[in-house]
């Protein structure tokens, strides 16, 4: 009995704990701060450097529209 | 290290702090202003809203958004699709995963209920937006090795002005996913950073600077090879007007597969347009029906447009208590941005559990008696097309002036059900939806229409007009001094806010709120409600 009250006595602090970090997360708007610091500008210089299509290079081919209809 | 103030703490007022703590400041002393950080719009920390709506927004708002946008991955696709996709595609990575700021902008000094229904309102668009580009990336060739796989096979694409209703005979076996509703028309709201590469690709290759920047974007999207490959069919519209014309031409160029184009009559009240308008909606299922194979199924188109009657039936609800009462707890950017988005995309299962929702709020407000927006001095009606990246101003709005932006023009576009009992009325009525669309009945329908203000105004018992001046529309432009006349010929108040939709660089959030105050403090000669946010710097913020 005293092994289980020690084990649920230790999941609720560590639940309390996270709980708490994430509530401080929240209320200082860290995920916010972390995202514009560092989540942004790391992705946005992967795209800068992405190797891309040039898709202007392609050739434009049209086919002659059938404008009657057909319902 | 701060020192303690002790003679500050000495006049403190201790039972107001405690109260303030527990129930959240009164309107007049929050100073939101003073929560920003200069230039980045991060807040030095969140607002606390008192002890109930703090941990409402802390659990009901952001930790159940944050844990259903895991949920609605898994759910849509799964993490490795979504990994590639945020690894691939610009509009993804930079725009989405800031989505819990786009609620703070939204949300910011709201209480009880009309922060609840609104939150659920931004929910249902976070949920529906991961569904779509998920299905994107599912079928998406780019990440699939070049591979047309069997998702590539069973979906549509179409532009974003293309109303989803039209594929509803298909639903049950083929998806639907508008080409630029994900990677322009909404990161504009959530992160006004990402669009701005796509208007310099477009401006890199030729094309000048004035015309339309939404048209500039969706085709920038294109030239910077930044748009998935998922879909063996396109449709497209000429809607909102020849720029996206134009757009389609370098669309077409690099899709390269079959395009059916949809136009949408701008003269639509000529009853030999609604006869055309339909054929061309018979000639596209004939087109669907030709290169997939697949009949049209009378019975889907059915079931999914009575499921999307019930939706504009709710909605027409809504209207009747934002419009007859004080007691509607939708804010002015939740209501536009959840309108337009459920009216143009076209049934979803996560509208019908949102309107639930929010009918259980309305209807307690409403039996309450609930003044869910108290400090409301004017109620103001938004006409024309609003700047994408300042949709919130309206919550700014209510915040420092007490104007209640109670209803707009792009939600009373599309304001109609749909006859379903036999085909030949149910597709007249399906023209006459897709000729409403946002931007073009009201905005390049014809003075009639332009001028339906007049009469919404008096529906809603509006007393003020925030015009929305679009300066690269060239259509609403040529209307601009029509609506000075008549707004003084009608001794009415109307603010001009000049935009450049998705474009911020051209007039700025703070440009906006300068012209606002100038307005308040002249010709109303009002006090602002909270000070610290008539003026502040977020020209960085997302």
């Amino acid at each position: 009995m005293r092994t289980l009250f020690k084990i649920l006595g230790k999941a609720l602090l560590i639940l309390g704990g996270l709980y708490a970090l994430l509530f401080a997360v929240f209320f200082f708007d860290l995920d916010g701060k972390a995202l514009f610091y560092g989540v942004e500008p790391f992705l946005v210089k992967h795209y800068d450097k992405m190797q891309r299509r040039d898709p202007l290079k392609q050739t434009y081919e049209t086919e002659t529209p059938s404008y009657e209809y057909k319902v | 290290m701060k020192k303690i103030d002790w003679k500050k703490l000495k006049e403190t007022d201790w039972k107001k702090a405690a109260k303030d703590f527990w129930y959240g400041k009164p309107h007049g002393e929050r100073r939101l202003g003073d929560l920003y950080m200069p230039k980045t719009g991060l807040y030095k920390h969140r607002e606390w809203r008192g002890v109930k709506d703090t941990f409402y927004y802390f659990h009901n708002i952001w930790l159940y958004n944050y844990a259903h946008m895991v949920m609605d991955i898994m759910k849509f696709g799964g993490p490795v699709t979504f990994a590639k996709g945020l690894w691939r595609y610009r509009w993804m990575g930079q725009t989405y995963l800031p989505v819990l700021h786009w609620f703070d902008r939204g949300l910011e000094g709201m209480r009880g209920e009309a922060l609840r229904a609104s939150a659920w309102h931004y929910r249902a668009m976070v949920c529906v937006s991961i569904n779509q580009f998920m299905n994107m990336f599912k079928a998406d060739a780019n990440l699939h090795g070049g591979q047309h796989n069997d998702a590539w096979k069973h979906t549509f694409a179409h532009k974003e002005t293309v109303w989803g209703g039209v594929f509803y005979p298909w639903q049950d076996r083929f998806t639907n996913v508008p080409m630029e509703m994900i990677p322009y028309f909404v990161t504009c709201h959530v992160n006004n950073h990402t669009v701005l590469n796509y208007i310099d690709a477009v401006q890199s290759i030729g094309l000048p600077g004035d015309p339309c920047p939404m048209c500039q974007a969706e085709a920038g999207l294109f030239v910077l090879d930044d748009m998935p490959d998922y879909a063996p069919l396109v449709v497209t519209t000429n809607e909102a007007c020849d720029g996206s014309v134009a757009s389609t031409a370098i669309q077409d160029w690099y899709l390269d597969i079959p395009l059916f184009a949809l136009p949408q009559p701008m003269q639509f009240d000529d009853p030999l347009v609604q006869e055309h308008c339909a054929n061309e909606i018979r000639e596209l299922w004939k087109f669907i029906e030709d290169q997939t194979g697949v009949p049209f199924d009378w019975g889907q188109l059915k079931k999914r447009l009575e499921r999307q009657n019930e939706l504009q039936r709710f909605e027409w609800e809504k209207w009747d208590v934002a419009a007859n009462t004080n007691h509607y707890p939708i804010n002015g950017v939740a209501q536009a941005l959840y309108r337009i988005y459920q009216s143009q995309y076209g049934d979803h299962y996560i509208w019908h559990d949102t309107d639930k929702r929010v009918r259980k709020i309305l209807e307690k407000c409403v039996e309450q008696k609930i003044d869910t927006f108290p400090k409301t001095r004017h109620r103001v009606i938004a006409w024309s097309c609003a700047p994408l990246y300042y949709s919130h101003w309206c919550t700014w709005a209510y915040n420092c002036w007490g104007l209640n932006c109670i209803i707009n023009m792009d939600s009373l576009m599309f304001d109609m059900t749909i006859r379903t009992d036999n085909l030949d009325d149910c597709v007249m009525d399906m023209a006459l939806y897709h000729e409403w669309a946002p931007m073009r009945r009201m905005a390049v329908g014809g003075m009639h229409h332009i001028f339906e203000l007049w009469e919404n105004m008096e529906k809603f018992h509006c007393d003020m007009v925030m015009m929305y001046d679009q300066l690269q529309c060239k259509g609403m432009q040529g209307v601009h001094g029509l609506f000075e006349d008549e707004f003084r010929a009608r001794n009415i108040h109307a603010i001009w806010m000049p935009h450049a939709l998705p474009d911020k660089r051209t007039v700025s959030r703070s440009e906006i709120r300068t012209i606002i105050n100038d307005y308040m403090t002249t010709v109303m000669q009002e006090e602002p409600l909270d000070p610290s946010l008539l003026d502040f710097d977020d020209s960085e913020s997302w």
